[in-house]
């Protein structure tokens, strides 16, 4: 019977992608409908699940070939999230970068004191520290998208998240020099390296942005091509970015935020990822969760659980006591710090860029923040999803009958 | 019976007042978006003029003036309240714009005003509540009683495709060019009670009428009633409902001046209305104003003479001039001309945005821009 295929070995790269597509989708909508829980909930749940089965069921090609798929997704994240960024509106309440940036500060603050309490290294509780500044867009953007959220909890979520995104993208990149040092790479690495990656990335970004928009005025206002237009350039952004080994959070969120505040004619539509780019996303949280590090959880969960404390009590202590010297009632200065939990994709990327300059060394550094990132990769979304409706700002769909 | 009794309060004639229903949109797509709670938690702690209060949906606002006798201080009070919307929508990364209708916003996107009036309504007119989504300008005029309050009901009649057509600036819904200049109205045509107030004259017979139809339970007051023109004996006024709120706060109050200006006139040249007939045109004179803007035909229901309604506006607030002088109003009156000459409404600037910016999301952008101004 040569006609049959092998099993299991026939199992096709497409084949494994759509599986993981169509059970995070499974995945999704039960724990929508059975627990009103976020959708991403589901599909971080699967993604563990084939995380522990797949070595065994897949081998291991599975979640790289899947990889691709996520990092486009959390470049289209990331980039409508730099879109969503309205300088003009940070002009006008100048109270919104002053919050955003203590905010940011204090986390660092509070994460770092806890992590020297607990032993750790300084210079490598300085970049976990660094990296608990940063909200995962991601989470934010898909739960507001699906909840379809409006109103200003929801807007200063969003402002929020870019701040402390592009803080902790520069906070870790100028840490580097720190680590640069202490393993005496030479002052070469010590200065040139983050010099490198944050010029690097302003430029990338500049230079993609200015060339958008020149082709979104030779395209015109035609959502098709725009839109095309728009998925060609983030995905450009993210291979340029890996290319030049460029930070991708820094270069998609600057693009974003540079598309629109330099688009002075208004070249460029405003359009909304939406349906299209809804597979991406489902991909990017099996992928996530399939990445979760669980196998730690059993050593670091001490840690860890001091490092999302430390994290959640500076953000919402900060946001309380400036949004009530900026006349925000406390009951939604507090809503905004709770939707501000989630901490995913862009940590892992940090995580990541650290990491790999010196990963024998990152060992227990990368063990707290990943089992951390696992809490809070179940906690996040609902969390937000929490926020925005007891803000009354959520709206979910109706489903349609006939 | 006594309780059906609904007493005209006196007014004094010819004061004014305004309404205007304002969009709130984001500014990013500048599409409606859930604003108004937002934005009225936040100005209620403040002191502002006039008064701001919720619509039937979270993405509009309404904001009324005091009762003026005259122009220049109404325009400086709306202008006032408009200041105050604008500064807190700043804060909040909010914009507001006039016209009679966003453009493209999907009318199922809305949410309900959370009170339990607006919940009643919306569940009473299921969809055509979200999709009355549209913002119009109201304008009171003060009158002494109930017999004239009637009598400028109908006399008005006449000019009501001048008020339509002037204030037309909802060329554009969801996402189409209608082809209208004020698609606005043909929404209000949906609801059963709307249309013309039934040509009675005198008080008692209206207040007879009303006992009626509450007697058939199809009203319980009268906002029920969404006619053009309808007494409000509450305020001791009647109140004309068909014009669009204009793209700027100057033309909001012209058109109020015009109103003023030709109730005056009307009041002091009352003729008999013969009878019912004045309203055979009345359908057509109002589908012309509505689809064709200033371009369109009017038949005057007294001389049956067929005229331009572009040059029917510039000869009658032309003829108005004393009453003009005496009430304040030049100014409104000019501004009305000149519109009516130029045949420049909200429609016609909206299609012109259109055609030089490229997208409807970009005309809704102009139009903010526009009412941040004028």
């Amino acid at each position: 019977m040569t006609f049959l295929p092998d099993w299991p070995n026939a199992a096709d790269p497409l084949l494994l992608f759509s599986i993981l597509l169509l059970a995070g989708l499974a995945a999704g909508e039960l724990v929508q409908r059975a627990l009103r829980l976020p959708r991403i909930t589901g599909y971080v749940l699967v993604g563990a699940l084939v995380g522990l089965f797949s070595q065994r069921v897949f081998g291991r090609p599975l979640m790289e070939d899947a990889r691709l798929f996520a990092d486009i997704a959390l470049g289209l994240v990331l980039f409508e999230l730099g879109r969503r960024f309205d300088f003009a509106w940070l002009k006008r309440d100048r109270w919104l970068m002053a919050t955003g940036l203590t905010e940011s500060a204090a986390t660092f603050a509070a994460v770092y004191g806890v992590l020297h309490l607990l032993d750790f290294h300084a210079a490598w509780a300085a970049v976990a520290a660094a990296i608990a500044m940063a909200t995962s867009p991601a989470v934010v953007m898909l739960v507001v998208r699906d909840t379809r959220s409006e109103g200003q909890v929801t807007e200063r979520a969003l402002c929020f998240t870019a701040l402390n995104c592009i803080a902790a993208g520069i906070t870790t990149t100028m840490l580097l020099s720190w680590l640069h040092l202490e393993y005496k790479s030479g002052w070469m690495s010590v200065v040139l390296h983050p010099l490198y990656l944050l010029v690097g990335a302003g430029v990338a970004a500049w230079v993609l942005a200015r060339l958008l928009i020149l082709a979104g005025r030779w395209c015109g206002k035609r959502e098709t091509a725009q839109f095309v237009l728009l998925v060609g350039t983030v995905i450009l952004a993210v291979g340029v970015a890996e290319m030049l080994k460029l930070s991708v959070l820094l270069t998609l969120l600057l693009l974003g935020m540079l598309s629109r505040n330099l688009d002075r004619h208004h070249a460029l539509l405003n359009i909304e990822f939406g349906y299209a780019a809804q597979p991406f996303f489902v991909i990017l949280f099996v992928v996530t969760g399939a990445g979760l590090a669980l196998a730690d959880l059993e050593a670091a969960w001490l840690p860890a659980l001091a490092y999302v404390a430390a994290r959640f009590l500076a953000k919402t202590l900060t946001l309380l006591v400036l949004g009530r010297l900026n006349g925000f009632s406390l009951d939604r200065a507090w809503l905004t710090a709770l939707a501000l939990t989630p901490m995913t994709g862009v940590a892992v990327i940090l995580v990541r860029d650290t990491t790999s300059f010196y990963p024998e060394l990152g060992t227990p550094l990368a063990s707290t923040v990943l089992t951390a990132i696992a809490l809070l990769d179940l906690v996040g979304p609902i969390a937000t999803q929490l926020a925005f409706r007891r803000a009354g700002e959520s709206h979910p769909e109706e489903p349609r009958h006939g | 019976m006594a309780d059906h009794v609904i007493e005209f309060t006196r007014s004094e004639p010819l004061t004014m007042g305004v309404e205007l229903e304002l969009q709130i949109l984001n500014n990013r797509d500048h599409n409606l978006v859930r604003g108004a709670s937002d934005l009225l938690a936040r100005i209620e702690k403040k002191k502002h003029p006039g008064d701001i209060k919720p619509e039937i949906t979270e993405s509009m606002i309404e904001i009324s003036t005091v009762v003026h006798t005259r122009h220049d201080p109404l325009l400086a009070e709306l202008r006032a309240i408009r200041d105050v919307l604008v500064d807190n929508g700043d804060r909040l990364n909010l914009s507001l714009c006039g016209g009679g209708a966003h453009p493209f916003q999907q009318w199922s996107e809305r949410r309900i005003y959370d009170t339990p009036r607006f919940r009643h309504v919306s569940e009473l007119y299921g969809y055509l509540a979200k999709q009355f989504t549209v913002f119009g300008q109201h304008i009171h005029i003060g009158c002494a009683n109930g017999d004239d309050a009637l009598y400028l009901t109908h006399a008005l009649s006449r000019y009501i495709p001048h008020f339509i057509a002037l204030s037309a600036a909802s060329p554009f819904y969801q996402g189409e060019d209608t082809a209208f200049d004020s698609s606005r109205l043909t929404a209000v045509n949906a609801f059963p009670l709307s249309g013309r107030a039934p040509f009675l004259q005198k008080w008692d017979d209206f207040q007879a009428y009303f006992a009626k139809m509450r007697g058939f339970g199809i009203v319980e007051s009268m906002k029920d009633f969404y006619w053009d023109i309808r007494p409000k004996p509450e305020y001791g006024t009647i109140e004309i409902r068909v014009c669009d709120t204009p793209l700027t706060i100057a033309d909001a109050a012209a058109l109020a001046g015009y109103a003023q200006a030709l109730c005056h006139h009307l009041l002091e040249s009352r003729r008999e209305l013969a009878s019912e007939d004045i309203y055979l045109v009345y359908n057509y004179n109002r589908f012309q104003a509505c689809r064709f803007g200033l371009e369109g035909e009017l038949i005057d229901p007294h001389t049956r003479e067929r005229l331009a309604l572009s040059k029917d506006i510039v000869g009658t607030a032309g003829r108005l001039g004393r009453n003009g002088e005496t009430l304040g109003a030049d100014a409104a009156l000019e501004r009305v001309i000149r519109i009516a000459a130029t045949k420049e409404n909200g429609a016609r600037w909206m299609r012109n945005a259109l055609k030089s910016a490229g997208s409807l999301p970009d005309v809704v952008r102009l139009q903010s821009e526009k009412w941040r101004s004028g």
